[in-house]
């Protein structure tokens, strides 16, 4: 009730702002985009604007990460550990740039994932949940798309990708908050699906065309009060103002950037894919999903064959020069004390190496890193065994790490959505469908 | 066959409007001049009910609310119980007080007489067992006030976790559970049979008043639930009276206690005007044969408070226009009474013409709720409804003039054949029937075995075969054939309950994941019954051919373990509470005979798909109506519970009924449903129906799905959509032109499209229905489907100008190709204007042809 009032308060200046961000002819509605705009950040929640933490950017060691080589490295590493510019942590010596900078990140060692298998561990470490065959469970990119609204044009939860089960989609929450999904950056001819018109329609034809959808739709207008037109009528704005606005297009047009900036950041889709993910968020965007792997190495993260070579070759330097570029690149443009950046798979891999020297699925015990956004950097939380196979202290559980990335971003954590069948929902989810808590020694 | 029972006993005066098409404007007219609904006070009476009729009342101190109902002039009923005089014939057998509750005296019979303005209704009342006192049961006595004080409602004690250490389960479904919580003490937990914590009785023997079940509820001590006992209620003293007796269970070895058995509700349905207030009396049919009047002692609670309110004595009152039920509850049983709250009365209802019992049913409880259906739909309508419906297609122009010119008076019935055995038909119900039991291809159910898959439910479907056996098959496949590989998809990984889970969304309609880990919470579903039925999945084993990698693979129910894997073993079933061993067992408790153990899946078969089993009828013919209508009886359709009762329970019984007693014919539900006036209602909505969502009193627009959707651009534009089938992801090949988008399957069609309309994937619950969002309107500006497509040589727009067409004609095909309708005079001169004004009449046409498939008329059926 008082958020409506705010909303009704809020109204005349709002109106104010047509001028801002007019679409002309083409407005349906009475009310103008920015409008839309600011209402749904109105209605997100109110401790948002308190909190440091803006927004997200998730780079995603999809196929399930080494922490043995990388963030927790063991006598049974093929690598060793290297000190850092934080006090008493030590990273692999594969990630030198990164260990430069883990005064600004911290490192959870006690992850634990109920799955061995890449689908069901991916949709438990996006979601909370395992896969079931009657309810679909949001990602943590559309709960805060949900909970944040947007700040600006740009579309609030961008993905590359559904990922694997479709464990990046709102689930059960409304269609509202599915992800914007664009195609892998880096490539030479990127450019985002639908966010360009093609040749053969002109600006002019864009009018024409929607002229006469006007008097198409005209009699079932008329006719038919449930056929949502005034949902259909703000996403046509929405979407003729993405194509239309430059602000949009420039967020994800990578050519504006210098090219000493895009070598930094490094070649192929993780580089790039990083380099697009801050201009996302610099842009306005909430969460940022972005596969840390290049399509060009030929090799994921499940490194079930020849596990030292492709960890040392291919899948680790890439993410130590992206990383600690973006790390840098943050800071610079006064974004780091307002973008959490979390770096994760859906789990880790054998203390064990197989026989085609590789290392298999391990979910019992792995690493992540985040930082940023107000999250204390230095830190080590949890640690694993001596061999890096079990959790020796301090468990920690996607709720967990969720319920740290709602606080952060003052999102209220113990919150529940109703699901199918009435059942409440957390959006932080912990093992045995508990209450995650956010890492106190983080937030 | 049940027809409606309203005819005959409704005194509502009809309309004499002749013929079949009903004549909405006239009544509407009509409607006009009767004006707003006259007050109450001044209305005639024309008939009064006194309810119940006939009751018996049994044993010491029993007592029974009566109802006196009045139908006024304006054809509502109210409930004028409050405004009443009451009167027995007898004042030594019985009292009766001013509200209408008769208390018993002495055994006898008397009369009661109720009597309201200048009319009188009255019934025979027999009194019996005055001496005998009903023996104590903690079930009824004890736990009928948990649940009266909403203790052990869902939200509270009766949560799947308990609240703060207490658990009471739902209803007090489950008294000796709740009993030894009480009695015994503990911290309850979930994944476990044992009590955590201090075992410290909740009760006080020695000093009842400071029992912890007292302190609590009455604020004596601090409670996360507030105040739920008043220290002066007749509840207090109950339990109180209770605890000095020594905390009986009162049950044991004694066969006599008479349980609840059903709760019946009266009435069933109410139609209230917003003023409107309305008691419910709830009699339990107890196992003993008696009777009782429970309505005190039942927990009330409304579906949705907007609609109606109720209170602790079974009050209902009105608060907005729709629909709603109320939910009751009482010991280990619910039921539900429904409520339509209308703006205002209809006295004079026209008469609807009805075609079959389908419309008796929807048309019955339309004139009760006051609401007039809209006309008969137009041919264009009907036509382009049962092509979408029926074969997921859009019929070509020439089809449909042929169809709008046709005078045959038959010529609906006639193209409801032709359909029901056109090929397209079977295109469209095996990717019906392929959605629902998951024909996808991916990473462990290949291409292959995906077609192998979907090839078995094409010819079910081609052939019409039975409902039931074609079940039964999928349940109980073994080796290689086709639907064994549906127990594929869920790969040796899934767990064995996840399967049960979902054959029972499937075959029953019912979603009981939340009995996997305890008793459901708004079902009278228990744990043990839900691991009873897991239990039959508990012999499947997945066998694979080790050389090669990717199969052949198969599944059997291989108890003896010849030629097992042994990382492919059967799974033990376990009891997630008790850890023991689980036997496979119905959900009557029954279990499984020893000299029955093989096959289990088919011996599971038999009950699901047995005629006797309602469940398993009602769950498809449910399914097939929402198909048809948008919103199943039950909605969502495979959401069945006791919380979530069917809109038209009657309808429902009598489509499940006919279907089996016509052998599971998919075939004769579909016409039956097809031929009905129901089905073939307008959209065109008027006063009374509007907003009505629930009661099919006209057609709802529904949004096409993702692969209708393609496949009706593709005929709309006359281009065909540039499909791709792929069996790895790499390597991927154009489908043959002409292929349908029905046809694809989901894992082998990389495509843009079904990622921006986010098509079924076909592994995981479709959780929304087709759904709007930003993307489709992305790629309605900007993508391939709507751009380069219309743009084709061979397009529908290209072939008509090389003929030479004029505009009036090209506009006129592309609205009978898109809306299967003629343009309007209106819409005709208007586009031929702008099609004038245009600098290229090409590209004119061509932003038309993007109009038409971009419109809210072509995305939806209506």
């Amino acid at each position: 009730m008082k958020r409506q009032e705010r909303v009704q308060e809020a109204w005349p200046h709002l109106r104010g702002r047509r001028e801002f961000l007019r679409v002309g002819a083409l407005s349906y509605l009475g009310l103008g985009l920015s409008d839309y705009f600011q209402l749904s950040s109105l209605m997100a929640s109110p401790n948002a604007k308190k909190a440091k933490a803006q927004a997200c950017i998730l780079i995603w060691m999809h196929g399930g990460q080494s922490h043995l080589d990388t963030w927790d490295v063991k006598g049974n590493s093929g690598f060793k550990p290297i000190s850092t510019n934080a006090p008493g942590i030590q990273i692999s010596e594969l990630l030198p740039r990164v260990s430069r900078h883990m005064d600004k990140l911290s490192i959870i060692r006690s992850m634990k994932n109920e799955s061995n298998a890449h689908s069901e561990g991916t949709y438990y470490a996006m979601t909370g949940h395992m896969p079931t065959t009657t309810t679909r469970f949001p990602s943590v990119g559309s709960v805060v798309a949900k909970e944040l609204g947007t700040r600006t044009s740009v579309p609030a939860y961008v993905t590359t990708g559904r990922g694997r089960l479709n464990s990046r989609s709102a689930g059960f929450v409304e269609p509202h908050y599915e992800p914007f999904i664009i195609p892998e950056p880096g490539a030479k001819d990127f450019k985002v699906t639908d966010l360009v018109l093609p040749d053969e329609v002109s600006v002019d034809a864009l009018h024409a065309r929607h002229a006469f959808l006007k008097l198409v739709d005209e009699r079932y207008r008329q006719m038919e009060n449930h056929a949502n037109f005034a949902k259909v009528d703000s996403y046509n704005e929405r979407a003729l103002n993405l194509i239309t606005s430059p602000a949009v297009r420039n967020a994800f047009d990578l050519s504006q950037e210098s090219e000493k900036i895009k070598e930094a950041y490094g070649p192929g889709r993780f580089g790039q894919g990083t380099l697009l993910a801050r201009r996302l968020v610099e842009a306005g965007c909430r969460f940022v999903t972005i596969d840390g792997w290049n399509k060009e190495a030929k090799h994921d993260w499940d490194t079930h064959y020849r596990n030292d070579y492709y960890v040392k070759e291919e899948l680790v330097p890439p993410l130590d020069r992206a990383l600690s570029t973006l790390l840098v690149d943050l800071e610079a443009r006064g974004l780091f004390e307002s973008t959490i950046v979390l770096v994760m798979g859906e789990f880790g891999r054998t203390p064990n190496i197989n026989p085609g020297r590789g290392r298999d699925h391990w979910g019992h015990c792995w690493s992540l890193v985040l930082g940023g956004g107000g999250i204390k950097g230095g830190q080590v939380v949890g640690a694993s065994d001596e061999r890096g196979a079990y959790v020796a202290e301090r468990l920690v559980t996607i709720g967990d790490l969720f319920a740290t990335v709602y606080k952060a971003l003052g999102i209220d954590w113990t919150k529940t959505y109703l699901g199918p069948g009435r059942r409440p929902i957390y959006i932080a989810n912990s093992i045995g469908d508990k209450q995650g808590e956010p890492v106190h020694e983080l937030v | 066959m049940t027809r409606g029972k309203s005819e005959g006993r409704r005194s509502r005066r009809r309309l004499p409007i002749p013929g079949v098409v009903l004549l909405a404007g006239s009544v509407l007219a009509a409607l006009a001049v009767s004006g707003a609904a006259v007050a109450e006070e001044t209305q005639p009476v024309e008939s009064l009910r006194l309810l119940p009729g006939n009751p018996q009342i049994w044993g010491a101190e029993a007592s029974q609310q009566f109802l006196l109902l009045a139908r006024f002039a304006d054809g509502l009923e109210r409930d004028v119980t409050g405004q009443a005089r009451f009167d027995l014939s007898d004042p030594q057998v019985a009292e009766v007080d001013a509200a209408g509750k008769v208390v018993a005296r002495s055994n006898g019979r008397v009369v009661l007489t109720a009597a309201f303005q200048d009319r009188t209704a009255s019934t025979r009342v027999v009194i019996d067992g005055i001496s005998e006192e009903r023996p104590f049961s903690f079930a009824r006595d004890i736990g009928a006030i948990f649940t009266k004080t909403g203790c052990n409602n869902s939200e509270c004690h009766g949560g799947v976790k308990g609240q703060g250490g207490l658990k009471l389960s739902v209803n007090a479904l489950f008294p000796k559970e709740d009993y030894r919580w009480i009695t015994k003490g503990g911290i309850y937990q979930v994944m476990s049979a044992e009590a955590a914590g201090e075992q410290k009785p909740r009760i006080d023997l020695q000093d009842p008043e400071q029992s912890l079940l007292l302190l609590k509820p009455t604020l004596a001590l601090p409670h996360g639930g507030g105040q739920r006992l008043n220290p002066e209620s007749a509840s207090y003293r109950t339990l109180v009276r209770w605890i000095r007796d020594g905390a009986p269970y009162g049950e044991e070895g004694s066969e006599e206690i008479a349980r609840i058995e059903r709760l019946e509700v009266l009435p069933r349905e109410v139609v209230l005007d917003r003023k409107g207030r309305h008691r419910l009396l709830v009699t339990a049919h107890m196992s003993n044969g008696r009777r009782e009047d429970v309505s005190e002692q039942v927990l009330y609670e409304s579906n949705d408070h907007e609609i109606v309110e109720v209170d602790e004595a079974g009050v209902v009152t009105a608060k907005g226009i729709g629909e709603s039920a109320v939910m009751i509850r009482a010991a280990g049983q619910a039921t539900s009474a429904r409520f339509g709250v209308i703006a205002r009365p209809l006295p004079r209802y026209p008469e609807v013409a009805k075609r079959n019992y389908v419309d008796e049913h929807v048309f019955g409880k339309l004139e009760r709720f006051n609401i007039i259906p809209s006309e008969t739909s137009s041919d264009s309508e009907f036509l382009r409804r049962i092509c979408l419906d029926l074969t997921g297609t859009l019929p070509p122009a020439d089809r449909v003039r042929e169809f709008l010119s046709s005078v045959d008076p038959d010529k609906r019935d006639a193209l409801i054949e032709t359909l029901l055995n056109s090929p397209e038909y079977v295109d469209y119900w095996t990717y019906f029937f392929s959605e629902l039991l998951r024909v996808y291809s991916g990473a462990t159910l290949n291409a292959e075995h995906a077609l192998i898959y979907e090839d078995w439910v094409r010819k079910n479907i081609a052939a019409n075969a039975p409902y039931d056996r074609m079940a039964r098959e999928r349940l109980a496949a073994q080796g290689f054939s086709g639907p064994a590989w549906s127990y594929w998809t869920f790969r040796d990984l899934t767990p064995v309950p996840e399967i049960a889970t979902e054959q029972i969304r499937v075959f029953l309609g019912r979603r009981l994941g939340c009995a996997q880990c305890h008793n459901h919470p708004f079902e009278n579903w228990s744990q043990d019954q839900f691991w009873g039925l897991a239990a039959f999945f508990g012999d499947m084993t997945q066998i694979m051919e080790v050389e090669k990698i990717r199969g052949p693979y198969f599944v059997i129910d291989d108890i003896e373990g010849h030629g097992r894997r042994k990382d492919r073993s059967p799974a033990k079933i376990l009891h997630p509470r008790t850890k023991e061993q689980v036997r496979p067992s119905f959900p009557d408790g029954s279990v499984l005979p020893d000299s029955r153990r093989r096959d289990l899946r088919m011996r599971l078969a038999e009950w699901m798909t047995a005629p006797e089993n309602p469940y398993f009828a009602e769950a498809i013919v449910n399914r097939i109506w929402g198909h048809f209508f948008g919103r199943g009886i039950v909605e969502p359709v495979d959401d069945f519970r006791a919380t979530n009762p069917p809109t038209h329970p009657e309808l429902l019984k009598a489509l499940s009924r006919d279907f089996v007693d016509h052998g599971f014919d998919l075939k004769h539900l579909l016409r039956t449903i097809l031929r009905s006036r129901t089905y073939q209602l307008s959209g065109q909505a008027n006063e009374t129906n509007r907003d009505d969502k629930v009661n099919y009193s006209r057609a709802l627009p529904r949004l096409l799905e993702a692969p209708v959707l393609l496949d009706a651009i593709t005929r709309a534009t006359g281009v065909d959509s540039e499909l791709v089938v792929s069996d790895e992801p790499d390597a991927s090949s154009g489908a043959p032109p002409g292929t349908r988008a029905i046809n694809l399957i989901p894992g082998m069609v990389p495509s843009p499209f079904f990622e921006v309309y986010n098509r079924n994937d076909r592994r995981g619950v479709p959780e929304n229905k087709p759904q709007l969002t930003l993307l489709q309107s992305l790629h309605r500006l900007s993508g391939p489907t709507f751009t380069s497509r219309l743009t084709r040589e061979g397009s529908r727009v290209d072939r008509l100008l090389k003929e030479g067409a004029g505009d009036r004609r090209i506009i006129e095909d592309l609205y009978l190709s898109a809306f299967t309708r003629f343009p309007s005079d209106r819409e005709l001169s208007g586009l031929e204007a702008m099609l004038a004004e245009q600098p290229s009449r090409r590209e004119g046409l061509q932003s038309l042809t993007w109009a038409l498939v971009s419109s809210r008329e072509f995305v939806h059926n209506h």
